[in-house]
């Protein structure tokens, strides 16, 4: 989903970089005033985790892969905030070293896979609010990551069907419909990647996530 | 710090293993372009590993490999100094 350079028209990426400036001031605020140091080593072991993973696409159908976005994954360890600066060092790794996304297009890919990945910790929030049992969460898990790819998905889908290069092609009348139709399915390897690890995560390292359930209330 | 480098060791051994198996399909957006016709522009800025290759290293696997290592520690390493820039000195009083 990381768009390349060239695929959006300069006054989307000019709006996207501001909006995505905007979320990750609101996020470095909440960081400032919510997390402790020693949370530090596992901000970055999860940014690690999530760009190695990023780099394993799997088949889907016909000939076309996805690989995991992971940004619910990371608003579940990290919570929203944290999740998006994450995320958004992630991205900019790639598009340096990697050309993997564009430098223009940073904005757009930063508020598509780090803004939408780290609010779909609200999402989460939502759906296993008054959760009775483990499972509810584990759904909600499921949900939410689903979510975070579709959702992310229609965002890019909108910003390249505006743009010319896709325009001239159909637009967003073709654009929306082709995104949404692969990324429901690579939405399903998310959810079912994110949902195992967490669930695996909690089963094995179970400090892990309770250090995050005390800073989750803390951060909301 | 001790669990942090086993898990950075984990990370590697994890792009060891399944490095092999990673599919090579276009992803979705890919998939979109090529449907409509649309050839991916020329890469404004080329990044110093393209297409997560390793310069020089004709085998593929090593080349990506080495260039997943390479990302891996770039990332922690960067994550590290900005989580560490970002957050709080001390702990929150309420604690």
């Amino acid at each position: 989903m990381h768009i390349p350079d060239g695929f959006l028209t300069p006054a989307i990426c000019i709006i996207m970089y501001i909006i995505s400036a905007v979320f990750l001031v609101w996020s470095w605020k909440r960081i400032k005033e919510n997390y402790p140091r020693s949370f530090v080593p596992l901000i970055a072991v999860s940014s690690a985790f999530i760009f190695a993973a990023q780099m394993l696409n799997f088949p889907i159908a016909y000939g076309t892969s996805g690989h995991l976005v992971g940004g619910t994954l990371l608003a579940v360890l990290l919570g929203p905030h944290a999740a998006i600066l994450s995320m958004t060092i992630v991205l900019m790794i790639q598009a340096i070293f990697f050309a993997d996304g564009g430098i223009f297009t940073f904005g757009a890919n930063v508020f598509n896979m780090a803004v939408i990945g780290g609010l779909s910790f609200y999402i989460l929030k939502i759906i296993s609010s008054g959760a009775k049992s483990q499972k509810h969460v584990w759904m909600g898990v499921f949900v939410a990551s689903w979510l975070s790819v579709v959702l992310g998905s229609l965002a890019c889908a909108l910003q390249i069907g505006v743009s010319p290069m896709f325009a001239s092609a159909g637009g967003i009348l073709m654009t929306v419909p082709s995104m949404l139709f692969w990324h429901t399915i690579i939405g399903i390897g998310e959810a079912a990647i994110t949902t195992s690890l967490i669930s695996q995560l909690q089963r094995l390292q179970p400090t892990v996530l309770n250090g995050l359930a005390i800073l989750r209330r803390e951060v909301l | 710090m001790k669990s942090y480098r086993k898990a950075l060791l984990l990370i590697v051994i994890f792009l060891i293993v399944l490095i092999p198996f990673a599919s090579t399909f276009p992803d979705g957006l890919e998939r979109v372009a090529e449907s409509l016709g649309i050839a991916e522009p020329e890469p404004l800025w080329p990044g110093l590993m393209s297409d997560y290759a390793f310069p020089g290293i004709n085998n593929p696997y090593v080349s990506v490999l080495a260039a997943g290592v390479i990302g891996v520690f770039l990332v922690f390493s960067i994550s590290y100094v900005v989580g560490y820039v970002s957050t709080r000195k001390h702990k929150q009083t309420n604690e």
